[in-house]
Parts: C-alpha cells; sequence; structure tokens
C-alpha cells in the first residue's frame, strides 16, 4: 500500500481497480464462508481425523488408553473374512444393479422422446415417484407383496417361493430409476434436431441413430448417472436420499462399519475400514472419470461446471 | 423429432400409411401401459392389503380383494358359509356341525328345511367371501405407533433445516455464480467432490464429536439439524447453475442504482429463481422426510425425537404380518408423494433443465 500511495496519477487509477477486484473476491469469499467453514469442519477435519484414528487402538469406552498402533489395523482388515465379504458385497450391489437401472432408464428415456407417446407428464411423474419413496416405505411393501407374489406367480407358476432378500436389491434397484431417467431424457431433448436430419437424409435407421447420435451427444449425461450410481452403492447420496433400512444395510460394507463403530466400539478400526472403503470408492470414481476422457462427449471446455 | 413417412411407405396409400402410423402409435402406447402397470404393481397390492382383515391371510383360499366370509345367523349363531360341492352343483350353504367325516349344513335359502348331512372333509372345502375392505388396520397402527408425534417431528426437524439449508445454500450458490475470486474453479471443484464423497468416511469422527465426550449432542436433534445451516454441495450446485443462467445484466443496472450485493441478490436474483429455490426446498423436504441414517445413530435413545421414516422402522418388530406392514408402508410414503403430485409441474421440469446445463 505504502509504494502504491506514493505513485502520483497513474498508481491511483490502478490500485483502485485493484482494490475493486479485491472487495469483490472478499465479499464473494463472505458468501462462500458458510459452504468453506462446513467443509473444514464437517469434512476435511473428519477425513482428517479418520485417518488419525485408522493408526490408533481408539474405543469409545476407554479414549485415554489409546496409543499408536501404527498400520494394525488396516493388517487386520486383509485378515478379517467379515470386512472383505462386506466390501465384496457393495462392489456386488454396484456390478449387479446399475447396469439395470442404467439400461431400463435409457430405455425410457429414448420411448419418452418419441411424440406419439400420450400422456407424458403424468407417465413422467409416475416412473419419477418411485424414486423418492422412503427406503422404510419400500422394505415393507416388499416384505408385504411376499404373500401375493407367492400366491399369483410364484405358487402358480410352480416356483420355489422366494429365499430371503435376493429380489430386493433389483427391486429397489428398479425403483430408483428416477434422477437418471430424467437427465437422459432431459439430455436427449437438447440433442440438436438438426443431427437427426441429417443422418436421416444419409439414410440412418432410427437404430443407427440411436446408437451413433443419441448415445454419443448424452455421454455427459450417462456418464452423471453412472456417478450418482456409483455413489449410491458405496452409502452416498447424490439427488435423492430416501435413506437406509436398518436391519438390512444395502451398502454391506456400511452395515459392517457401523456395527464396528456401535457394538464393538471401535472407532479406530472402524476408521481404518472406512478408510479403505473411501480408497476404494476414490479409485474407482477416478477410473471412471479417466475413461470419460475417452466416451464422453464434451461439447464446451472453457466453462467450469462441466466435472 | 416429428414422424416422418418411412421410405418404404412413401408411394403407399394414404389408408396403408394412416393404419401403419395408427398401429405404431398404439402399440407403443400400449407397451407404455403395461410397463406402469407392472412397475407399479406393488403400489395397489399395498392398498389392498392395507385394507384388508387379518384373518383372510390365514385361508390360502381367500380371494385377493378385502373381503369378510360370508355369515348366516341360524339359531341365534354366526355360521360360515362355504362351497360345497353336491350332486346338484356347488351350493353356498352354512356349516352347522362340523365333524371329521361327515358335517351337517344349513341352507341359507330354506332354513326351516333343517340340518342337511354331507359325507366329506369340511376343512378341504372353500369358504364364500363378500368383498368389504375395512380400517381396523389402520386403527390397529395408530395405536401401537406414535404417529402423530413423528409426524410433528420430521415437520419441525423439516422446518428448521430448511431454513438453514435454504439460507446458507443460496448465500454460497450466488458467491459462486456472481463473483470472480481467485482461484474459485479449485473451490468448485472441492464442492463437487464433496459431493461424491461417502457418509462413511466422516461418520466415525463426527460421531465421536457429537458424542458425550465432546459435545454431548446425542439424543437430540442438533446433530440432524446444524450441519444444514453450512449448506448442502448438491443444492448448492443445482442453485448455482441456475444464477449462473441469468443474465447479468440486471446485476449491473442494479449495481449501477446503488445496490449492494445483498440487495442483488434478493430483489434481481431470487425473484427469477423461484422454481429452482423450491426445487432445492422440496428436495431438502425429501432428504429429512427419508432420513434414517443419522437417526440410527443420535435418536436411537430417544424415542420421542424420531422422525416419521425411522422411527416407524424401528417399530417394525411390533407388526410383521403383511397388512400391517403395508399400512406402514402406506402412513411413510404418502406425504412425500402427495407433495411430488402438487409440485410435479415445475419439480421435474427443473431437475430435468438443472441438469442439461452442466
Amino acid at each position: 500500500m505504502d509504494i502504491v500511495s506514493q505513485g502520483g496519477l497513474w498508481s491511483k487509477i490502478k490500485p483502485a481497480k485493484r482494490n475493486r477486484r479485491q472487495q469483490e473476491a472478499t465479499i464473494g469469499l463472505l458468501f462462500l464462508a458458510p459452504w468453506l467453514l462446513g467443509f473444514i469442519l464437517l469434512k476435511a477435519l473428519p477425513i482428517l481425523a479418520a485417518l488419525i484414528f485408522s493408526v490408533t487402538d481408539f474405543k469409545m469406552l476407554s479414549p485415554e488408553t489409546t496409543k499408536f498402533v501404527g498400520l494394525e489395523n488396516y493388517l487386520r482388515f486383509f485378515r478379517d473374512p467379515a470386512a472383505w465379504a462386506g466390501l465384496l458385497g457393495s462392489l456386488r450391489y454396484f456390478v449387479l444393479t446399475v447396469p439395470l437401472e442404467m439400461v431400463v432408464a435409457l430405455v425410457l428415456a429414448a420411448i419418452f422422446t418419441s411424440e406419439r407417446l400420450k400422456n407424458k407428464r403424468l407417465s413422467q411423474t409416475l416412473i419419477f415417484m418411485t424414486s423418492i419413496i422412503p427406503s422404510t416405505s419400500i422394505f415393507f411393501i416388499f416384505l408385504g407383496s411376499l404373500e401375493y407374489a407367492d400366491r399369483l406367480i410364484f405358487r402358480p407358476l410352480n416356483l420355489p417361493p422366494i429365499e430371503g432378500f435376493d429380489l430386493l436389491l433389483p427391486f429397489m434397484a428398479l425403483w430408483s430409476i428416477g434422477p437418471g431417467f430424467l437427465i437422459m431424457y432431459g439430455a436427449m431433448q437438447s440433442v440438436s434436431k438438426e443431427i437427426y436430419e441429417a443422418a436421416h437424409v444419409d439414410g440412418a435407421g432410427p437404430i443407427a441413430r440411436f446408437i451413433f447420435i443419441t448415445l454419443p451427444m448424452i455421454s455427459p449425461a450417462i456418464f452423471f448417472t453412472l456417478v450418482i450410481n456409483l455413489t449410491g452403492a458405496f452409502g452416498g447420496a447424490v439427488l435423492l436420499d430416501r435413506g437406509y433400512i436398518l436391519s438390512f444395510s444395502l451398502s454391506p460394507i456400511e452395515g459392517y462399519i457401523n456395527e464396528t463403530m456401535f457394538i464393538e466400539a471401535e472407532l479406530g478400526y472402524a476408521s481404518a475400514l472406512a478408510w479403505v472403503t473411501f480408497t476404494v470408492m476414490m479409485t474407482l470414481t477416478i477410473l471412471l472419470f479417466r475413461s470419460a476422457k475417452r466416451w464422453v462427449y464434451f461439447p464446451e471446455e472453457d466453462e467450469v461446471n462441466e466435472i | 423429432m416429428r414422424f416422418r413417412r418411412p421410405a418404404h411407405l412413401k408411394d403407399a396409400p394414404r389408408l396403408t400409411y394412416r393404419l401403419w402410423d395408427f398401429t405404431g402409435t398404439a402399440l407403443l402406447n400400449l407397451f407404455m401401459f403395461i410397463f406402469l402397470v407392472a412397475y407399479l404393481s406393488p403400489l395397489p397390492f399395498m392398498v389392498i392389503a392395507s385394507l384388508t382383515s387379518p384373518t383372510q391371510f390365514h385361508d390360502a383360499n381367500a380371494p385377493i380383494l378385502p373381503s369378510e366370509r360370508v355369515k348366516f345367523n341360524y339359531e341365534g349363531k354366526d355360521l360360515i358359509v362355504y362351497e360345497v360341492p353336491t350332486a346338484d352343483g356347488v351350493r353356498h350353504w352354512a356349516l352347522y356341525k362340523p365333524s371329521r367325516q361327515s358335517s351337517q349344513f344349513i341352507d341359507p335359502a330354506s332354513p326351516e328345511a333343517g340340518p342337511i348331512t354331507w359325507d366329506g372333509q369340511w376343512r378341504s372345502l372353500k369358504a364364500v367371501y363378500r368383498f368389504k375392505p375395512t380400517l381396523d388396520n389402520f386403527k390397529e397402527f395408530l395405536s401401537i405407533t406414535k404417529l402423530p408425534l413423528l409426524f410433528t417431528n420430521t415437520l419441525l426437524v423439516a422446518l428448521i433445516s430448511e431454513i438453514g439449508v435454504l439460507l446458507s445454500s443460496i448465500a454460497v450458490a450466488y458467491g459462486f455464480a456472481r463473483f470472480r475470486i481467485p482461484g474459485i474453479k479449485y473451490i468448485f471443484f472441492l464442492l463437487i467432490a464433496t459431493i461424491m464423497i461417502p457418509t462413511n468416511i466422516t461418520l466415525v469422527p463426527t460421531y465421536y464429536l457429537y458424542s458425550r465426550h465432546v459435545l454431548d449432542w446425542i439424543g437430540t436433534w442438533l446433530p440432524l439439524i446444524v450441519p444444514h445451516f453450512f449448506g448442502s454441495a448438491i443444492l448448492i450446485f443445482l442453485l448455482r447453475q441456475n444464477f449462473k443462467s441469468i443474465p447479468r445484466d440486471l446485476d449491473e443496472a442494479a449495481l449501477l442504482d446503488g445496490a449492494g450485493p445483498l440487495r442483488i441478490l434478493i430483489s434481481v436474483i431470487l425473484p427469477q429463481s423461484i422454481p429452482v429455490v423450491t426445487t432445492v426446498a422440496l428436495l431438502h423436504f425429501f432428504y429429512i422426510w427419508n432420513e434414517t441414517r443419522l437417526s440410527s445413530l443420535y435418536l436411537s435413545i430417544s424415542p420421542n425425537l424420531q422422525m416419521v421414516s425411522f422411527g416407524i422402522q424401528r417399530s417394525q418388530t411390533f407388526f410383521f404380518t403383511p397388512e400391517m406392514l403395508m399400512v406402514g408402508a402406506l402412513m411413510v410414503m404418502i406425504i412425500p408423494v402427495i407433495v411430488l403430485f402438487l409440485s410435479q409441474r415445475f419439480f421435474m421440469q427443473d431437475m430435468i433443465v438443472t441438469q442439461i446445463e452442466k
């Protein structure tokens, strides 16, 4: 400031401009403050704290006896079959349900672009509705429907009755397509008509147009839906969170971490488990983003908002 | 995309073309109709089961729709009417004196004729049912759960956290959309990254923070409400996308008139963003309504503070029959579904539009 004030007329204009810039940044940061504070207090610090907990034998009931144990908790994870089962269960959930969700949502979105379809708004709301139903209701409906499914489908067809929760996962997945369907449908509507016209003139049939125009053009939407579903499989929620089922965690690793934390009260080991899950999930996300460069079409790259 | 006359029908007579067009439209709509019926099929069963009396589930031969057994009053006693196969076809007779090998029946059409003896096992007979929905399940459900309390709690938490999450998310989104801040690109990237961070990585330390060792917030609403006052990453993202699409000319005009940043937000940006703000508010409402994760951590020990989704799910140990489960399902989902239908006009539109912007 001192140097600036010595410099006569020229410097009088420049600092004013710079000050205005600085002022704008300060006010902007003030507006960002709630989130920045929340990010530090509720995200960054807890993640670091979890890392520190994970190298100790921190127990809820006796915090004062905590000592550093190095990588013991991580080694324990490698020897713990239940933890592996949980992690593989979450991965299995992702691999089993996500393709189902994606394909059904994509096919529905494609049908919805047809001008021949009547009552679009009602159908759209009905399809979306199932995605806001709380998991409590879904769980109850599933249990309560078993009786009817048995009576109307399984017994007449001489099929063995449903065992346990095998069908809950696909049921829940099919009833979660709402956001993905809306995102892909929206993306399909925004594809410019001229491209289709041109392809039509060149003799491309409806299937060829879908594969060579629609799919590449909506690849960002497909990618975004994939990210939402990946997050969901590991116990996160992006757009709609319907809560989880207490007695039957849909993300098995999440259930196992909760169990370690509550029943065993071993915060150190629970943190190590959380960090392992976090690493696996982040690796998958990064791989997904890396692969995005090959198959996702980004129309303009000047904006920050393309992820 | 507008329908075009396909190449192989270009020279076909108009009637053939019309027929082709009509068949296509009919098939497509029929497919969507069948899909929707199959997709939503558990919901009618939910309503049917919740109106069905529990005894009907014990009878494997009972009809699907809520019904009651037809009874016939004979000599002051209610007799159950069965479908009895006789030499003259199936008759609807009331069971008077059951016994293993042969039983006595009364014909309701001519009770004065007295008991008729029928040879066979009465247990293999089908009872006659008449359509009759019952509300008893709902009454029983209300008596074993504290539904009014759970609803009040949910609405209170939703309201308080809604104020917090809207105030902070709108402010932060405005900061992201309108201010030139050095490195804002990286801060925004952090925001996107936090959307994808799974909740369980922060679970253990935050649980310790709220436990009696530090803040002692367990058994209160604070862990469910306070974090929302720091804004929610996905809501900030949606709002910011929308704020960015509002032309800057209006802000600049207001700025020249001497309006400050806060004034511009309130009188220029917000009036043009009512749909997206409503969408975001609804998303948060659905989130609170469906909340079970945090409740299971922080409200398990305080039944009087629990919210509907968690509270009902917890009391599931008291009801496990199909009809009570379905009543529970209906009670938990009815309000979000009504809210969605009331707001569908712009809620769905906005979800689509905001996403394309990405």
